[in-house]
């Protein structure tokens, strides 16, 4: 890229320097210039040619990209493909997708828009990975075993051999510390630049544009949510932000701001992003404290309602335990606060969700689908109707076996994926609505649920985590999102998910740049399920449907088991047992002692050792 | 056993003790031995030094179950040494008899008096301060597989007996055998490396979700300790086919034989033993 501008400036040197040439004596002062002029930007095409050719490209020997290439059929080529372009046999279940080699485009970069990465760049992805996806890091390598891995991966693409594609890496200056002032400036340029149109208002990854993102290769791809930068995948720290800025992500949506906002400007927009998460980590909890009040529970007063209460963030993954797997669900974490006042029992949970699906219905007992080979549930309409199979195990019953086709005619089977346009994506023409209307409604409408032991768990065993088994149920707590009030469902393994009394469960969702806040409430000590006692460690755990993704029943995100406890409504004062424990010692001694001195009277009647009694 | 083989157990026990703990309790022991102390406070160094041994000289750190446990046997011990003869006990005890019962101890004894009932309250007012804990189960983490025959798709398997029936190809036809391998990678790559990681060092990307954490199959103490049956035994029943002392409830390993058939089984073990370069446990020949 630096070649053709040498060329541009010899050029234009050349011209007028001629013109010079023929001019006469008294023009003998303006000759010195141009010549020199001449001198200096033939001088700088050369440096920017030796710039290039400094870049040569290091393709390696082809013992080194044998080595590579055998390093690849064992390690990568489940998900990269025999040919590089990303389309392996485990490729159709991972979100984001894995890069395709043979596009020559690579996301981590430090080089600008469009260019290929330093083979540093790529050393740096290989060896950390990029957290929430599949790539995880590849810390057991040698430097070597990378360096033949990049000469082989080199090899997919030819841009690796294209000068065109070479470009310095952006010089990532060191921040200038934090502030608020320049992150309120960053609010207005993450605006003006129109961030939020993708990421949303509060960089919840919830914008308008969001559902309809498409990489490249035309695959569906998620904004970040800015809020959980522990989820970035080029890193955490303000530099990563700047350099992702800079450089854009190639082969994504993600545009570079290298020309359009100054040095100064894409620090103000670091810093606004960086205030919008509260932590590089994402402080998983493993357990849930129910905070004790005395006040009357009333939902009408939202999150305020919680204010005393520890909030707890728990971990989402894909339901891949049972059929109707969800290998990538669209939520990844949940917050949770609760509260009761030894009446009532009240739960806050909160996630992010890119959009309110409330339409259609959802529900803990639909039937998942199969999940295809080719790519999820997004891909498919059909739903099987029973995937249980006969087994003996700790449920302690058998079931029936019943592997049945998968039947199109029912009642989910016309539900065709949500259509998807990424085009008119950057908003060029600015009164054009970008694609919003294309994305259809959704058939399943978001959901949550809590769960516990339908009974306070006697002895170590709990119920089955995935809703329950036989011989231990659970009490699952639901919101349909679309609907209003509370469900209350019984669950006894995930085949067998029945509706249950709601008695007084009664529930409050509300959904606002780009998260679910719901809240659920209850009576203490009615006939059903955990009493929440005092003091009480009461396992329980978490799931949550996105209707966009086609979640619903099985195919959804959970938790595992967590241990909520109920503080009590008073702490209990430790003075009484101290002082049981410090006069119970002080009259051991006091009895001892006595007895002691009873016995003798005076040191000259202690027993006595003999000399040499010990052999010593 | 070379030199070399010697060295590296010796620098690797050395990494796992905490030297800066051994060291001081070291040097008091020799100090005790050479001022020649009295049975008594041999007694007491001795209970103090294997108890901080214990608590602080491992890097990692042993369970305070286990530890209680230790220090009952090791006060059992030091009971019976000083009872054993009527020297010894005067020995253990003049010391403690002189304290409560001579005039120029009194301060001291006044001391004791108020010290002790002040830690154990203390210690009461300690035990209610701390963090609560939610209920502790120790889990089993590679519980004895049933006796009895399992089913599997219809077939029974005797684990006590059961051979990966594409083990021999190893031997026999290596193409096979090759294909076999080939046919386990696909298993794994699009059904276990979710959780048990690209590598199998059981951190993918589902791993930081659950408890108990997936296996990590790199760790020369997993699938090298076990026969293959036991693997299949594990793989299809999956967690909620566990005794009760694996914890069935809250394993999110799945039961398999929903998702594989037999041969996609036995494929994806020999592919586990491939990839990690392990070999199984042999069938154990009886009568030699």
């Amino acid at each position: 890229m630096k070649i053709p501008i040498g060329l541009l400036a010899k050029k234009g040197t050349f011209a007028p320097f001629a013109k010079v040439d023929a001019s006469e004596a008294r023009y003998e002062r303006r000759r010195v210039c141009p010549f020199f002029c001449f001198v200096l930007l033939a001088a700088l095409a050369g440096l920017c040619w030796g710039a290039a050719r400094a870049q040569e490209p290091d393709l390696g020997t082809e013992a080194q990209r044998e080595a590579g290439r055998v390093l690849y059929n064992k390690y990568c080529v489940q998900c990269h493909g025999e040919e590089g372009d990303g389309k392996g046999y485990a490729a159709p279940h991972t979100k984001p997708r894995p890069r395709d080699f043979t596009a020559g485009q690579f996301k981590i970069r430090t080089t600008p828009s469009g260019a290929v990465p330093t083979d540093e760049d790529l050393h740096n992805v290989i060896r950390q990975g990029m957290p929430y996806t599949t790539m995880i890091g590849w810390p057991d390598f040698s430097d070597d075993e990378v360096a033949n891995l990049i000469y082989h991966i080199k090899t997919y693409s030819n841009n690796f051999q294209d000068p065109d594609y070479f470009d310095p890496p952006i010089i990532v200056p060191s921040p200038p510390a934090f502030t608020k002032e320049s992150a309120e400036l960053g609010r207005e340029l993450y605006t003006q630049m129109e961030c939020n149109s993708c990421h949303g208002e509060k960089g919840r990854s919830d914008g308008r544009s969001a559902p309809t993102l498409k990489d490249d290769a035309g695959n569906a791809i998620r904004s970040v949510d800015m809020t959980k930068r522990w989820t970035y995948r080029g890193g955490p720290t303000r530099k990563d932000i700047y350099r992702t800025f800079s450089t854009g992500m190639n082969g994504t949506p993600m545009p570079s701001y290298d020309e359009s906002l100054t040095e100064k400007e894409r620090w103000q927009l670091v810093d606004y992003i960086y205030s919008l998460g509260d932590s590089d980590d994402a402080n998983y909890s493993d357990r849930l404290f129910v905070a004790s009040t005395e006040d009357e529970i009333d939902m009408a007063q939202g999150e305020a309602l919680f204010e005393q209460a520890q909030s707890a963030h728990f971990p989402l993954i894909g339901q891949i335990m049972e059929p109707g797997r969800a290998f990538h669900p669209a939520a990844n974490g949940i917050e949770v606060k609760a509260i009761h006042n030894s009446r009532e029992i009240a739960f806050l949970v909160k996630w992010h969700d890119m959009r309110a699906d409330i339409s259609g219905m959802n529900s803990p007992a639909l039937q998942a689908p199969a999940e295809s080979e080719e790519g999820g549930p997004l891909d498919e309409g059909g739903a099987s109707e029973d995937q249980e199979s006969a087994e003996e195990d700790f449920f302690g019953e058998v079931s029936e076996s019943e592997h049945e086709a998968p039947s199109a005619d029912d009642f989910f089977g016309e539900v065709e994926a949500p259509e998807q346009e990424a085009d008119g994506f950057f908003g060029m023409e600015e009164e054009e609505e970008p694609a919003d209307a294309a994305v259809q409604e959704s058939a399943f409408s978001d959901a949550v649920a809590i769960q516990f032991p339908s009974a306070p768990p006697e002895g170590i065993r709990q119920p089955y985590f995935i809703f329950g088994d036989l011989k231990n149920s659970v009490d699952i707590w639901f919101a349909d999102l679309a609907q209003e009030g509370a469900q209350r469902f019984l669950g006894r393994g995930s085949a067998s998910v029945t509706e249950n009394d709601v008695e007084d469960l009664a529930m409050r969702a509300t959904y606002e740049d780009g998260e679910w806040r719901v809240m659920f409430k209850k009576t203490l000590g009615s006939e059903a399920g955990v009493s929440f006692e005092e003091r009480q460690w009461i396992p329980v755990a978490f799931s949550v449907w996105d209707g966009w993704s086609q979640e619903r029943g099985n195919n959804r995100a959970l938790t595992s088991w967590f241990y909520l406890y109920v503080e009590p409504q008073q702490a209990p004062s430790p003075v009484f047992p101290m002082t049981r424990a410090a006069l119970t010692i002080f009259g051991i001694e006091v009895i001892l002692i006595a007895l002691i001195r009873r016995k003798y009277k005076n040191a000259l009647q202690l027993p006595v050792l003999q000399a040499n009694a010990l052999g010593e | 056993m070379t030199f070399h083989d010697l060295w590296q157990f010796l620098v690797a026990l050395i990494e796992s003790l905490n030297i800066y703990v051994l060291l001081p309790i070291l040097v008091v022991l020799i100090g005790c031995r050479i001022v020649k102390a009295g049975l008594f406070v041999w007694v007491t160094a001795w209970a103090l030094a294997v108890y901080l041994t214990l608590r602080y000289g491992f890097v990692i750190a042993i369970p305070a179950s286990v530890l209680s446990l230790y220090m009952g046997i090791v006060f059992l011990t030091l009971l019976t040494y000083v009872v054993s003869s009527r020297e010894r006990w005067i020995s253990f005890s003049r010391p403690l008899l002189r304290l409560m019962v001579e005039k120029k101890y009194q301060p001291l004894l006044v001391l004791v008096l108020v010290t002790l009932p002040l830690a154990a309250g203390a210690r009461v007012y300690l035990s209610m301060t701390l963090p609560i804990q939610p209920p502790l189960f120790t889990r089993t983490v590679h519980p004895a597989p049933p006796s009895e025959p399992i089913t599997v798709h219809d077939q029974e398997f005797d684990l006590n007996a059961v051979v990966n029936p594409f083990r021999e190809l190893e031997e026999s036809d290596l193409e096979q055998f090759q294909t076999h391998v080939e046919n386990g990678r696909r298993v794994y790559y699009q059904n276990c490396f979710y959780c048990h990681g690209d590598d199998m060092l059981g951190d993918g990307l589902f791993a930081h979700g659950l408890n108990p954490i997936p296996t990590n199959f790199r760790d020369t103490g997993t699938i090298a300790m076990f026969q293959e049956g036991f693997l299949f035994w594990r793989i299809a029943k999956g967690g909620p086919g566990m005794p009760d002392e694996g914890g069935p409830w809250e394993s999110a390993m799945p039961a398999w034989e929903k998702f594989l058939s037999v041969e996609e089984i036995w494929d994806v073990i020999l592919f586990l033993y491939d990839y990690t370069e392990q070999r199984p446990r042999e069938l154990e020949e009886h009568g030699e």
